[in-house]
């Protein structure tokens, strides 16, 4: 039975986070593994190989980036980060560097446990065929890659080339945070000043035809200040 | 560097005019008894008006040796020989440097109690945060230990309802720290902000995310320009700003049934609203609104409010952007809190 169990690590050196977070997991049906350091952490990593990984930025020994690039080095599992508000700058830092989510501390138990389920369901739909095959599906919203056609519940919404090339970028990565650099370097090529500009008016085109309104829940979320993710959950 | 070039500028303007003064004085009157009363004045002026010592006693050597030069006997040339002139500028130079001394220690003075001012503000809230963390404190460590203690006695409802307080109180906590550490992040005005160009729709968006999450009964109103709006902001900091708001009109107006959130442009400015249907705003209770905090004025202990702080940390947040908020009462009754932030991109700051 066990052996169903998805595998998860956990890297965090706070005891009472740690059994907090462990016993959340385990009655959610996760297997658990903790490590308290960085050190630890690596070790468990290369022998327990885990599907999903929960760090913690402020390790005691090391850097909880270092232990990200590490991961990176070998895997790609989805990383999800825990960090404090205060400081974007290590978000962006940390989902440049390949994390695929992040939860900000103090976080509620029913965030995190439907961040790990939609980290694993779209770290397994994005493995599994569905891109190989050349179509994505997602709730009611579908893109068929090759015509590069986006409907959602059956109906074509007309996108623009730059504005399908976003689209098409998030759902290749659906579940990940993308920053807002990640995107414009991938569709535009260049970084300046004003393409966060451009990549917000996109955004905002986007989300028109798509019918969203603020406040909704959208297929597209949007992480003020640090980039978009698509998501169903 | 810019602020030596400026004080050497601010000496060489005093002094000269002082000299160009005397000069018409002279001519003008044949008498040289207002002379050193000019002199005087202008090194009185120059430590005023710049920093340290020094710039005040080069300029009362620069005046006693222009008095000697120009304004004694033999006119245009130094002499130091004669008695009466030598007396003349030592008297000069003491009255100068005494009186630039006294100026300075004033400066001095001045500062010392901005110092204390802000000190004792630091003091006032950090007693009135202390205060306001002991109560939530006292709930999560009460009921925790009663759950642990009597585990088997109390009955599933007895432990849901402790638990449930426990949550609540850890949301409170929890967004009471937010606001300290978003005071800690401006801190009178002196940490530059973060500022990125920022999508209205977006902030909105986060905004009412976040807002539900928390209350998600309360019955909010969007009413939002239809061009798109690039607002340069630190973003986390306004969203806190409009989150807090939010919270102040669900917490406290009483018998409100919705809150407005709106947000229009008058010329190059977004200018937001927050309104509710409520009770408003007591009228003595208006002027102190948002530094009442500070001030000890609003006694927040008993209340669990978070509205004193809350408030307080919107004015520095605004302020920190270059802006002022207010609050006032509608005719239709209710509250009403309004704040603009500049949406045309400054060049420069990039």
């Amino acid at each position: 039975m066990s052996n169903n169990k998805y595998k998860i690590l956990i890297v965090e050196d706070e005891e009472n986070i740690r059994s907090f977070v462990t016993a959340l997991l385990e009655a959610s049906g996760y297997q658990v593994v903790c490590a308290s350091s960085a050190k630890s952490g690596e070790m468990l990593f290369s022998s327990y190989l885990p599907e999903l990984v929960i760090l913690d930025l402020g390790l005691p020994d090391k850097d909880g980036m270092e232990l990200l690039r590490y991961i990176r080095g070998t895997s790609s599992v989805p990383v999800i980060v825990l960090s404090a508000r205060t400081d974007e700058n290590d978000k962006v830092a940390a989902l440049d560097m390949g994390a695929n989510d992040y939860v900000t501390k103090p976080f509620g138990s029913a965030e995190l446990v439907a961040r790990v389920r939609s980290a694993l369901r779209n770290f397994r739909r994005v493995s599994d065929s569905e891109l190989s095959s050349g179509r994505f599906e997602l709730g009611a919203l579908t893109i068929d890659y090759p015509s590069r056609r986006v409907t959602v519940n059956e109906v074509e919404i007309k996108l623009t080339q730059t504005e399908y090339n976003i689209v098409a970028l998030l759902s290749e990565h659906c579940g990940k945070v993308l920053t807002y650099s990640v995107i414009i370097s991938a569709i535009w090529g260049y970084n300046d000043y004003n393409s966060i500009k451009k990549l917000q008016v996109n955004m905002a085109n986007i989300r028109k035809k798509f019918g969203f309104s603020p406040g909704e829940k959208c297929f597209i979320e949007n992480e003020l200040g640090v980039g978009y993710r698509m998501s169903g959950s | 560097m810019k602020k030596t070039v400026k004080n050497i500028l601010l000496t060489t303007a005093v002094l000269t005019a002082a000299f160009f003064i005397c000069l018409a004085l002279h001519s003008a009157f044949d008498s040289l008894a207002l002379i050193p009363a000019i002199f005087v004045l202008a090194v009185l002026l120059v430590s005023f008006f710049t920093e340290g010592y020094v710039y005040g006693i080069v300029s009362s050597l620069i005046s006693v040796l222009a008095l000697n030069f120009a304004f004694t006997f033999p006119f245009f040339k130094f002499n130091f020989t004669i008695p009466e002139n030598l007396v003349s500028a030592i008297i000069m130079i003491i009255v100068t440097l005494i009186t630039g001394a006294l100026t300075t220690k004033l400066k001095h003075q001045e500062a010392i109690k901005a110092r204390s001012e802000k000190e004792r503000m630091r003091s006032s809230l950090l007693r009135a945060v202390g205060h306001d963390l002991r109560t939530p404190l006292t709930t999560i460590y009460g009921s925790t230990s009663a759950i642990l203690e009597n585990y088997d006695s109390f009955s599933d409802e007895q432990k849901q309802r402790l638990l449930r307080g426990i949550k609540e109180d850890s949301e409170w906590l929890t967004h009471m720290v937010e606001n300290l550490l978003s005071i800690t992040r401006i801190d009178g005005g002196s940490v530059r902000l973060i500022k990125s160009p920022t999508a209205l729709e977006e902030l909105i968006d986060s905004v009412l995310q976040k807002f539900r999450k928390r209350f998600p009964d309360a019955n909010v109103q969007i009413d939002l320009p239809d061009e798109f709006l690039s607002i340069p902001m630190d973003a986390i900091l306004i969203e806190q700003v409009i989150v807090n708001l939010l919270e102040n009109s669900v917490r406290h107006a009483d018998g409100m049934t919705a809150v407005k959130l709106r947000v229009f442009t008058v010329d190059k400015k977004a200018v937001f609203e927050i309104s509710d249907d409520g009770c408003g705003i007591p009228a003595e209770r208006l002027k102190t609104i948002f530094t009442g905090y500070w001030d000890g004025i609003t006694a927040p202990s008993d209340t669990k409010s978070n509205s004193g702080i809350g408030l307080s940390v919107c004015d520095a947040i605004i302020k920190a952007h270059g802006g002022e908020i207010k609050a006032e009462n509608q005719k239709s009754g209710g509250a009403l809190f309004r704040f603009a932030l500049d949406f045309e991109e400054d060049e420069i700051e990039q």
